[in-house]
């Protein structure tokens, strides 16, 4: 398996060093990009961004008004060659390290598996489609090679079997999605019917018994006769077909294995007209039945002699305005925001999220000291948590979405509005968690320190305070999350336009294949503020607690 | 004033008083304990042994009666520190290290941090435990964490141990292990002790004097004295006169639970 996934990374080498500055390849790949806005920016009289700067120094201290293309695309194209080379480096070690049996040939297949990894967010996807097929297969031989790999499962093992099974998933799904053209379909047999000139010839070869059932507009044939089921306002004699009942109900999306629907649905103008006695309660039996239209009417040009297919699959979540390639997400975070744009996406969105981010700890540190204090009055009086516990459990199940416009009415919008529903989020964890805590020694540990004369500080900072922090640090890991969802959802009513919250609705709002890479982005850089949150809290965590021996 | 350590006189304590769940947990408990006696306290569950000792403790008051420790009310006698207590738990706090948790009433009592590491490393020499001071309580057996519980209890030099099961948890070797320690320590000390068990050999082996009660309401039934010659070794267990008192102790259990 290694020495497949070796052999494969070999080739890769190959290719990406056969790459010509002229290639498609590299300048569609996400370097290749970024070295060609690079060669763009140092034209600039003084560009805004920061490679945009450096690119502009270089290019002086070099004599010349820009830096050419060709020579920004080397260095792209380096960077491709290096990283290739340190793949086929990690490949040749992690082969060393199997034949003998050494400890850190683990270490070494996890690193050729992340570098691996690493070429499906940088490679373009599209008519040079051969190089996925070196890096898919690729990345598969890893992973097996890794699983079969006897030894115990480390938390990095498992967190890089995750992400690497993730993304591999996607991108294969996405490569079969593509070949498939996104939908698996069967053709379905076009209707048999009969054109009659007009609505009363139609009608009539119905009730003489010469056709079935006749297809026609539901507004004509309202008029003209009675529904089925029965309407008590309408009397079937006084129609002028009183044989004849048009339905109102027909069961249009009569699913074949539950699932999938036999065809289009049944256009809603449409009605059926059968006889009185006639029991068509499915369109399946269509195919069936003697069907009548009138020629040249809607329910002919438009419906019955449309040709139309069965979906049997329809993968539209995998295609690309849905579903981005990986490398069309960092390529989009390494682009201008606007076209030609003087800073890139990434720059604008880490602005965005440092903005958010303020706002969240803000946010988090109200929350948590509001939740720390409302927990330490509920252990110390059990009326007082008795009679608000209810409402601060209560105050969780109002939806964010509903409380963050009062709040933006009742403070403004600003800042201290987006940290005030923030640490709405935020307390309610903490609170709950240090009741808990404070409540969580032994019986018998309060009764010592009573047998101690200990007073009652001593007793809530020696022994109470102390048992809570496990639980009060799992309460702020939640927390720390929890403020930058707040802070995102608040920044919303309060139409703060610098934060990720505005960038979110931007993108989502034009949904096309150009911006959905940017939406996935913004989402990344989200999700990574609030994982910075959480490891910061993990790491003051490990900083207080690293004294316990591990425990408590 | 009188020169015991534990005076009760009359003492009745009701839980509930008002309610339906009215519970008459002792009833006319009349007990005199004079110092370096060791009391062992013996009887079913619900006979209120260890709700005795708490009243002992001050951790909860009696409803009638006359309760004296060293001569004061128990609630002086606890701001005193008169009084040790250990627990079938060791409740030893985790996130303390062994020494630390020793440390812990020194702590409380506004000891200097200098005299708090000398105290706390003698208490662990009593108990066999001195190399042990910078473990972590998790890290000892159940019968290691259960001496730590005692030198703890020990380490200001109380007069009085209480002691609730403390040995009910641990397996049958260890617990006469644990035994002979505590007699051992019992003599350097020259403590009183009043210890609640479940077990009557394990009464009959360290007693001076056992308390029987029986319960519902909770009463004191019996005292005997136990005769056995001291210092007490690991073979007193397989001696005639042992398993006379503990046959006699079974009786008088079994007269209590016929009532």
């Amino acid at each position: 398996m290694t020495l497949a996934a070796l052999l494969l990374a070999v080739s890769l080498l190959l290719r990406i060093a056969s790459l010509g500055p002229a290639s498609g390849l590299l300048q569609d790949s996400t370097p290749g990009e970024l070295a060609l806005w690079v060669a763009d920016q140092s034209e600039e009289e003084a560009p805004r961004s920061l490679l945009g700067q450096l690119a502009r120094r270089q290019a002086r201290d070099e004599g010349l008004n820009s830096l050419p293309g060709e020579r920004t695309l080397v260095w792209a194209r380096l960077a491709l060659l290096a990283l290739s080379l340190a793949q086929v480096a990690c490949g040749l070690l992690a082969i060393v390290g199997l034949v003998t049996r050494a400890e850190w040939c683990r270490s070494a297949l996890i690193a050729s598996l992340l570098l691996t990894m690493a070429w499906l967010f940088l490679l373009p996807p599209g008519e040079e489609r051969e190089i996925h097929a070196l890096v898919l297969p690729n990345g598969l031989a890893l992973l097996v090679a890794l699983m079969l790999l006897p030894g115990r499962a480390t938390k990095t093992l498992g967190f890089v079997l995750i992400i690497s099974m993730l993304v591999l998933g996607v991108q294969v799904l996405k490569e079969f999605a593509t070949s498939r053209n996104f939908r698996i379909t069967t053709p379905v047999p076009a209707w048999n019917y009969v054109s009659r000139p007009d609505l009363d010839t139609a009608l009539e070869a119905l009730a003489t018994g010469e056709l079935d059932v006749v297809v026609a507009d539901r507004r004509d044939l309202r008029d003209i006769m009675a529904p089925s089921p029965p309407d008590p306002e309408v009397e079937p004699d006084a129609t002028d077909w009183p044989d004849l009942r048009y339905l109102t109900r027909l069961d249009s999306n009569d699913a074949l294995f539950g699932v999938l629907p036999v065809m289009p649905r049944f256009p809603g103008r449409l009605a059926l007209a059968t006889r009185a006695d006639g029991d068509l309660t499915s369109l399946r039996q269509l195919h069936d039945l003697r069907t009548g239209v009138v020629a040249g009417h809607f329910a002919e040009t438009r419906y019955l002699a449309q040709d139309r297919q069965l979906v049997l699959l329809d993968m539209k979540i995998l295609n690309d305005v849905n579903l981005p390639h990986l490398q069309q997400i960092t390529e989009a975070l390494l682009q201008p925001a606007r076209r030609n744009g003087p800073l890139l996406l990434l720059r604008i969105l880490a602005e965005a999220a440092g903005h958010t981010w303020s706002e969240a700890i803000f946010g988090f540190f109200f929350g948590a000291s509001l939740g720390f204090i409302l927990g330490t009055v509920f252990a110390h009086f059990q009326a007082l948590e008795r009679g608000l516990l209810p409402y601060v459990v209560a105050s969780q199940t109002v939806p964010i979405l509903a409380i963050a416009p009062m709040v933006v009415i009742w403070l403004g919008a600003g800042p201290v509005s987006v940290a005030v529903i923030s640490a709405y989020l935020t307390f309610f964890p903490v609170t709950i968690n240090t009741l808990r805590g404070l409540r969580s020694p032994h019986p018998n540990a309060f009764e010592l320190m009573n047998s101690w004369a200990a007073s009652r500080w001593q007793t809530m900072w020696k022994l109470r305070f102390r048992a809570a922090l496990p639980y009060l640090f799992t309460a702020l890991k939640v927390s720390a999350t929890a403020s930058v969802v707040g802070a995102i959802i608040g920044e919303l009513p309060s139409s703060i336009r610098s934060g990720l919250g505005r960038a979110i609705l931007d993108f989502s709002s034009d949904y096309s294949a150009i911006s959905t890479p940017k939406l996935w982005g913004a989402i990344l850089v989200a999700a990574s503020v609030g994982m910075l949150s959480f490891l910061i809290v993990s790491f003051v965590e490990w900083l207080v607690l690293r004294h316990t021996g591990g425990r408590g | 004033m009188t020169s015991a350590v534990i005076a009760a006189g009359q003492i009745n304590k009701v839980f509930n008083p008002a309610s339906e769940e009215r519970v008459v947990a002792l009833q006319d408990i009349n007990l005199e304990v004079q110092p370096g006696e060791f009391i062992s306290l013996i009887g079913p569950s619900g006979c209120g042994k260890s709700t005795l000792l708490r009243l002992i403790a001050d951790l909860i008051e009696p409803s009638t009666g006359e309760l004296q420790v060293n001569g004061k009310t128990p609630h002086q006698a606890r701001i005193d520190r008169d009084y040790g207590m250990v627990f079938q738990a060791a409740t030893l706090l985790e996130w303390r290290s062994v020494r630390k948790n020793i440390e812990l009433p020194l702590e409380i009592h506004g000891i200097r941090r200098r005299e708090r590491r000398d105290k706390a490393q003698a208490a662990l020499e009593l108990v066999e435990l001195g190399s042990f001071g910078d473990h972590w309580p998790w890290q000892l057996s159940g019968g290691m964490q259960q001496r730590v519980a005692i030198a703890r209890a020990l380490v200001f030099q109380p007069s009085l141990l209480l002691m609730d099961e403390p040995f009910g948890a641990l397996d049958e070797f260890t617990r006469e292990r644990m035994n002979m320690e505590l007699l051992r320590i019992w003599r350097e000390t020259e403590t009183t002790v009043l210890f609640v068990t479940h077990s009557i050999p394990e009464a009959i082996f360290l007693s001076s004097r056992v308390v029987v009660m029986s319960p519902r309401p909770g009463r004191i039934t019996a005292l005997v004295d136990v005769d056995l010659p001291r210092p007490r070794k690991f073979e007193t267990r397989s001696w005639p006169r042992f398993h006379e008192q503990v046959a006699e102790v079974r009786e008088l259990l079994r007269d209590a639970h016929v009532e």
